[in-house]
């Protein structure tokens, strides 16, 4: 649905993005990780036709965005991260001016109705010149989706939201997900992006580090080491596989911690009940996902 | 479809104008004022065609000479003085409705929302400049509405050429706000913020409308650009003093000239007299069509005045006889002034056409980041 093929864009001889390819499946939710000024909206504003790139391209739905920007607008929704409005007009009118823009017809009511009730801006009558942050941003949500997109593009969707208005951002695009839409959500929050996507991209200094599904972004950025603990009821045997990197005993071989190339806890388990050794207590030790990514930024810091 | 979003921008920009309060504080102001003046305008009118029926009860047609203070008078009057009115409070209109109609978009972070939409940059800024000029279009019928009825009410009904002439001077008078519109709107684009774009508008309005009618007619600027008026250098007359000084006594003469010797003098000074006003004028005239409100009040002069058009026209011509065969006709009148004019309403028509354009390009080419 979404695809980049060796985008970049630079400014002032500065790049922004370098030689960026990443691709969303249909349906995905996607998190675009990395820390300020690393090149996520800006691959965001070329994704939705707001600037040209430098050189490569980016498609949506199978359309270069440089080539058909008005098409490939109609499919995608898209909130700003700095999301804006008219102050003088009420949610509604907003959403009536855009769904104007997208040339819907009367069935624009209906739809700014359901879209106000979803994001609990339903019965404001108020301008929006009187919103607080969190409901501009629950409005730019609302924007984003009016047209029915294929795609929506979401630039640090939770930057203004208190804990209420985060969780029912949550709902929200989870609504959105389980009914086909391709989500792709930009934020340097990566609770927040791991709550809600399915798979990341990580971008640093405008380069693409790292993708993938939440464990295989955590395998390799832990470098491909999986640890594991085990405590039993009577002392352990010598424990033999060919994952094995580590074995410490401790308590009298009644605690262990191994370190293996892969998940070997099944083959641990088998081999513990052969012997005849009761297990107390079996678990992997996930690396800490927040680490993992800062191992990321570090290493492309490293060697930029 | 490209006309869909400039339509739909049209009329959401016309109608933020005509919902904002500062539209309705100047065209309040505009109407006020225009109200009171017409009134005024009605009633010397009435006075005055009094006044010359009376005289032309009097004095029968072969003794009325020709001239400005014997013409027919004409309700024009009042919209004539109406057109000062516009210089200041129409062209304040203009400015305050278009120098944040950019900026304002940019602080509001709206602009990037806006250009997500599937419409192009070229449909914001024309349906911009569109809902600005049907604002602008609304503000000056309503005045030329209002005022034709308190004309109707003071019993005073413009015939065919006077209102062809009342509409031509409404269409004028928004050729003007819509310069200065389109000058803030192209403001807008340049500046960062609202309150900049409002100081850059106000500095190029003062710029236009005061700075370059003086500058155009400051005496040390002309004495550097046309130098100095000749100076009659021949015999002041028909006797010449000369002083002549003898061994025993010391007294004057007066000798008689010859007549054509100042005849020739006076010809030569003539010549380069012309010459040199001609060469003053058209400078004038040129650094004075960089000013929209000097164009505009020169064509309103000529339709609202004509016959003082003529007269202004002509001022520094030795003819006098520019006032014979007028036609009776202001609007005739108005026509045989088209090609002293043209120059004028080209101007008029070009400098909001470039200060659109320059608006046009500029925001085509913004970094929206």
């Amino acid at each position: 649905m979404i695809r980049c093929e060796h985008l970049c864009k630079v400014y002032h001889g500065v790049p922004a993005v370098d030689d960026l390819c990443l691709e969303v499946p249909e349906g995905e939710v996607f998190g675009l990780l990395g820390p300020n000024g690393a090149g996520k909206s800006t691959t965001i504003l070329m994704l939705t036709g707001l600037i040209e790139p430098t050189s490569g391209a980016c498609y949506i739905d199978d359309l270069e965005v440089a080539t058909h920007p008005i098409e490939v607008k109609k499919k995608i929704g898209y909130m700003p991260e700095d999301v804006g409005f008219y102050p003088t007009l009420t949610a509604e009118e907003n959403l009536e001016y855009s769904a104007k823009l997208y040339g819907m017809g009367k069935e624009r009511k209906e739809r700014i109705k359901e879209l106000l009730a979803l994001v609990g801006l339903e019965g404001v009558t108020k301008e929006v010149g009187g919103f607080s942050k969190g409901m501009r941003q629950r409005l730019g949500i609302a924007k984003a989706l009016i047209n029915h997109p294929k795609a929506i593009i979401l630039d640090e969707p939770t930057a203004n939201l208190d804990p209420q208005g985060v969780a029912d951002y949550r709902r929200i695009i989870r609504h959105v997900a389980d009914q086909g839409t391709t989500v792709l959500v930009s934020s340097h929050i990566l609770s927040e992006v791991s709550k809600v996507c399915t798979s990341a991209g990580i971008l640093a200094h405008g380069k693409l580090v790292a993708h993938g599904t939440w464990d295989e972004l955590a395998r390799i950025g832990g470098d491909e080491k999986v640890v594991i603990h085990i405590e039993t009821r009577t002392p352990m045997p010598d424990l033999q596989s060919p994952a094995l990197v580590a074995a410490e005993f401790a308590e009298n071989r009644h605690r262990a911690r191994i370190v293996a190339t892969v998940d070997i806890r099944d083959e641990l388990a088998d081999t513990l009940a052969e012997a005849g050794v009761a297990i107390r207590s079996l678990e992997a030790e996930h690396p800490d996902i927040e680490d993992v990514f800062l191992s990321y930024y570090h290493t492309t810091e490293e060697a930029a | 479809m490209r006309t869909e979003g400039l339509r739909v921008i049209a009329a959401k920009e016309f109608r933020d104008h005509v919902r904002s309060r500062r539209f309705h504080i100047l065209l309040a102001i505009f109407l006020i004022i225009a109200v009171v003046g017409l009134i005024d305008g009605s009633i010397q009118y009435n006075q005055q065609i009094e006044e010359y029926n009376e005289n032309l009860a009097q004095v029968s047609d072969d003794e009325m000479m020709p001239s400005y203070f014997g013409w027919k008078p004409s309700i024009l009057s009042a919209f004539f003085k109406m057109s000062m009115l516009i210089t200041t409070v129409g062209v304040v209109l203009g400015c305050a409705m278009g120098f944040d109609l950019i900026s304002r978009e940019k602080e509001s972070k709206s602009l990037k929302i806006l250009l997500s939409h599937p419409i192009y940059r070229d449909e914001v800024i024309n349906g911009k400049a569109l809902g600005g000029i049907a604002a602008i279009a609304l503000a000056m019928g309503t005045v030329l509405a209002i005022s034709f009825a308190i004309i109707l009410i003071f019993g005073i009904v413009p015939n065919l050429d006077e209102s062809i002439r009342i509409m031509l001077f409404g269409g004028l008078s928004f050729l003007l706000i819509f310069s200065y519109f389109a000058i803030a709107l192209f403001m807008s684009t340049v500046a960062k913020n609202s309150s900049n774009a409002l100081i850059y508008t106000l500095i190029i309005f003062i710029i236009l409308s005061t700075l370059i009618p003086s500058f155009a007619t400051n005496e040390s600027v002309m004495e550097i650009v046309v130098g100095e008026p000749p100076r009659f250098n021949g015999p002041s007359g028909p006797y010449a003093v000369s002083s002549s000084s003898t061994a025993s006594s010391t007294g004057e003469v007066v000798e008689l000239v010859d007549t054509s010797e100042i005849d020739l003098a006076w010809e030569e000074y003539r010549e380069k007299s012309e010459a040199y006003w001609e060469k003053r004028h058209t400078f004038t005239d040129a650094v004075n069509l960089l000013s929209p409100s000097y164009n505009y009040q020169q064509m309103a002069i000529a339709v609202t005045e004509p016959r003082l058009s003529i007269a202004l026209l002509n001022v520094g011509s030795y003819s006098s006889d520019i006032y014979e065969d007028l036609p009776e006709s202001g609007l005739a009148i108005l026509g045989s002034l088209m090609g002293a004019l043209a120059k004028n309403i080209i101007a008029l028509l070009v400098i909001p056409a470039a200060f659109f354009g320059l608006a046009w390009v500029r925001f085509m080419r913004e970094d929206i980041r």
